[in-house]
């Protein structure tokens, strides 16, 4: 068993690592950690003000600060029913375009380009690429220009809050950022063929399933009310959490997310894969003619991607203006009164699709979701990295692997600032589960929850048990399919216990059986399917703390096969427990 | 190039947990960067390069605040590796908002509410929290005085709550020259009066804990001594 790593990812935002571990001819694992510290973000903004909270979250990061102020200011706004004007939209679209330019150009040129040009940073790049280095920074200023503009400064400005703007920019000022943005053209172009006709390796390519914000009148853009999928499928920004279903790994501070049990991606190539089609004008003919399959299939081409929309930016840019400028009066701050509401605000950060989801009652905020676009790559991160491990190996190219997974790692822009969901588990503790179940039985009489598929083996164990306790007489006993008619006892706050019962893999004997909080759903354990995290997700965090999963280690969960003896062995034992 | 090269100093940025923006400012001296690398030996910078040692270094400056039992050792390291350590920003001099909970027992509440009674495997957490001593350089003073050099109204004057007063300055009164109050991003000012600060906000009939729950937002740790008092007198 052999370990490669990069412990330090360099040239990306934040602080992570890479490891593939390797047995012989098989990379048998891959996984991508978060070293940065706790930070409680969505604890902190509990029990403060609307308006705080559109102050605190975007500390979550520096990079997509404004982008988690909008995504923050559109789920207040939602929730308490607030309307703003037109000129108070087209601002905020400004604003927004000012950090893609910023950060698609910081990644294209700065983090991403040296790899391919082979330096070990954009610095000593400028020995051969003295213009490019140099016009880039330029046009990232721009980017930073945008933002200081708009919200006050270059990171965390205050001007953009709920209900519009503290202060709007000059005619003069709009009419030079118009100027300017015409001024860039050239190199923007210049840009698209440099990123678009890179050689990037065709390993590693494999499918995904793409997720991006839906802009409404089939447009392009980085805001929406809904999300698309690259599968067709739409899904309204409430519902986010049936795309997301987060679940907590024991390897990194971050939450990981899957939909429908597969890894999918979100980020410009994501955009582009969805919504390229929708590009006009210089981006639409560059479209046409660079996107091609190896987009679909290959993560590094969302360098490619990043650079065609900086094109799309900056032909939006002076139209955008124009529209801007027909307005002259500055509408004051919306004035609102409701103290209590629930609303999710959803926009594109530069690395993809952004959700923050707020509860707010007596004017407090009361519950926060905040989820990131880099903790939604990670699962395609790693697969990705798996596949090119893998395949390097096969070829015999070990002494590429370093270096490529970074480069794959690297290509989806991560952000590790913006973990907000920071996590961590250990393994499965060898607790007495029988002490446990009664502590828990303390705080109040327990709902039991059996889920899993009677047909495949030691699977059918929560279905099982939780029958044998109806049949015994126990009243508070459901059943997987019942779930959805009852509308989910997880939706309600109230205090008595919810015990799922399942199969939990933890590479431990067969029939061995631990009691743990819900929130150890991890993946280190291998749950029979994705259900147990995808109902921790939709918990509110009483519900959650409250809530508990009693598994036993399965034999074997393969169709068809009967029951292991193990299994049936600890069944009886915890039947008896339940029972007393 | 090559010549002046022993004179250079040799700097290191590190990023400690926070949200990367003091090194992205950096970054973000976009006029000044080539000339940056090239009057210094930058020796390590993760977010800008891949060739990054760690050896003696003249200076280093640490963005971020010490959120785990790693970082605290990274920290100690870098103390002894730098002639000089320089903590920039909010996060590296009063904890930023990843110390906003007022107490080591709110903030193990807290994280156990997130974390439940998980053990951290990677790297033990700790509480972001000041250092037992430090020299604030520059801004000895409130954001008022920039706010009015920028010839502002004031916000307090019309009943807004705004932290100006109790916030060290440097940011140009940014916020209150957009017509919105300040919201104490740059850390509490050393000798403010906070008390009037907090009897003014009284006055004009703003909530006890709402009060305090706006001061302690950014400056959390660093005003806990005045919290804490304030907390005990409303008993």
């Amino acid at each position: 068993m052999k370990k490669i790593s990069v412990e330090h990812l360099a040239r990306v935002e934040g602080s992570g690592g890479i490891t593939a571990t390797i047995d012989g001819k098989v990379v048998t694992d891959v996984k991508f950690t978060i070293n940065e510290g706790p930070r409680l973000v969505e604890r902190l903004t509990v029990g403060k003000t609307p308006e705080e909270d559109v102050n605190l979250v975007p500390r979550i990061c520096a990079i997509c600060t404004l982008s988690h102020k909008y995504a923050a200011i559109r789920a207040m706004e939602n929730a308490l029913s607030v309307k703003v004007p037109t000129k108070v939209h087209l601002f905020r679209e400004l604003m927004h375009l000012g950090e893609m330019i910023e950060s698609h150009s910081l990644h294209v040129y700065y983090l991403a380009l040296p790899d391919y040009v082979g330096f070990p940073n954009a610095i000593a790049m400028a020995s051969q690429f003295d213009l490019e280095v140099k016009i880039a920074l330029e046009m990232k200023e721009f980017g930073n220009h945008i933002m200081k503009t708009a919200s006050g400064r270059y990171i965390h400005g205050e001007n953009p809050v709920i209900g519009g703007f503290g202060k709007f920019p000059t005619k003069e000022e709009l009419l030079w950022i118009k100027s300017r943005a015409i001024q860039f053209m050239p190199f923007v172009l210049k840009t698209v063929n440099l990123f678009c006709e890179l050689d990037y390796p065709d390993c590693p390519e494999d499918n995904t399933v793409y997720a991006c914000c839906n802009p409404p009148k089939n447009k392009y853009g980085f805001t929406g009310d809904e999300i698309i999928l690259s599968t067709g499928a739409t899904i309204n920004k409430e519902d986010y959490k049936s795309l997301t279903n987060e679940f907590v790994v024991s390897h990194s501070y971050a939450k990981h997310s899957c939909y429908q049990g597969k890894p999918y991606s979100v980020g410009a190539l994501a955009r582009v894969n969805n919504l390229g089609e929708r590009l006009k004008g210089k981006a639409g003919k560059m479209y046409s003619k660079y996107f091609g399959p190896r987009w679909k299939r290959n993560p590094l081409f969302n360098n490619a991607a990043q650079a065609l929309e900086i094109l799309y930016t900056f032909e939006r840019i002076p139209r955008l203006l124009d529209e801007l400028l027909k307005y002259p009066e500055d509408p004051p701050l919306v004035k609102y009164s409701a103290k209590k509401g629930k609303g999710t605000g959803i926009v594109e950060a530069p690395r993809g699709l952004l959700i923050h989801s707020y509860e707010v009652a007596e004017g407090l905020v009361s519950h926060t979701d905040i989820i990131t676009p880099t903790a939604q790559n990670a699962e395609d991160i790693e697969r990705y990295c798996y596949i090119a491990a893998q395949r390097l190996l096969e070829n015999r190219k070990e002494d590429k692997i370093r270096d490529r997974m970074d480069l794959v790692v690297r290509a989806f822009d991560p952000c590790i600032s913006c973990s907000a969901h920071l996590a961590e588990v250990k393994k499965a503790p060898q607790d007495d589960w029988k002490e446990k179940l009664e502590e828990v039985k303390k705080k109040g009489s327990p709902i039991y929850v059996g889920v899993g598929k009677r047909t495949r083996s030691d699977d059918g164990l929560g279905m099982e048990l939780a029958l044998k306790l109806r049949n015994r007489g126990i009243s508070d006993v459901w059943l997987e399919h019942e779930i959805a008619q009852r509308g989910g006892p997880w939706r309600n706050k109230h205090h008595r216990p919810l015990v799922f019962l399942d199969a939990v893999d933890f590479r431990e004997e067969p029939g061995k059986i631990v009691l743990l909080p819900l929130h150890y759903v991890f993946s280190n354990t291998n749950l029979s399917h994705k259900l147990l995290p995808f109902i921790s997700g939709e918990m509110h965090y009483e519900r959650l703390k409250n809530s508990y999963v009693l598994g036993i280690q399965p034999e074997s969960v393969q169709e068809g096969k009967k029951m292991s003896k193990p299994v049936r062995l600890s069944m009886a034992k915890v039947l008896v427990q339940i029972v007393n | 190039m090559e010549k002046d090269k022993k004179e250079k100093l040799k700097i290191g940025i590190y990023e400690l947990t926070g949200c990367a923006g003091d090194a992205l400012l950096i970054l973000d001296c976009e006029k000044e960067l080539l000339d940056i690398f090239n009057a210094a030996d930058i020796h390590s910078f993760l977010m800008a390069k891949s060739d990054n040692i760690d050896g003696e270094l003249d200076i280093a400056f640490v963005e971020g605040s010490v959120s785990t039992e790693k970082e605290k050792k990274e920290l100690l390291d870098l103390r002894k590796r730098a002639k000089v350590v320089v903590a920039i920003g909010i996060c590296a001099c009063f904890g930023g908002i990843q110390a906003a909970f007022q107490s080591q027992e709110e903030w193990r509440k807290n994280f156990k509410a997130v974390y439940g009674d998980v053990k951290m495997t990677h790297t033990k957490p700790v509480q972001s929290k000041p250092i037992d001593s430090y020299t604030p350089e520059l801004y000895r003073f409130p954001v008022c005085v920039e706010c009015k050099w920028n010839e502002n109204d004031c916000l307090l004057n019309k009943g807004i709550p705004c932290l100006g007063p109790i916030t060290s300055a440097g940011c140009g009164s940014v916020c209150i020259n957009h017509n919105l109050p300040c919201v104490g991003c740059w850390g509490p000012l050393e000798g403010a009066n906070l008390s009037s600060e907090f009897q003014l906000l009284r006055d004009y009939g703003f909530d006890h804990d709402f009060i305090k729950k706006k001061m302690a937002n950014f400056s959390g740790t660093g005003m806990a001594d005045f919290l804490g008092k304030i907390e005990g007198d409303k008993k």
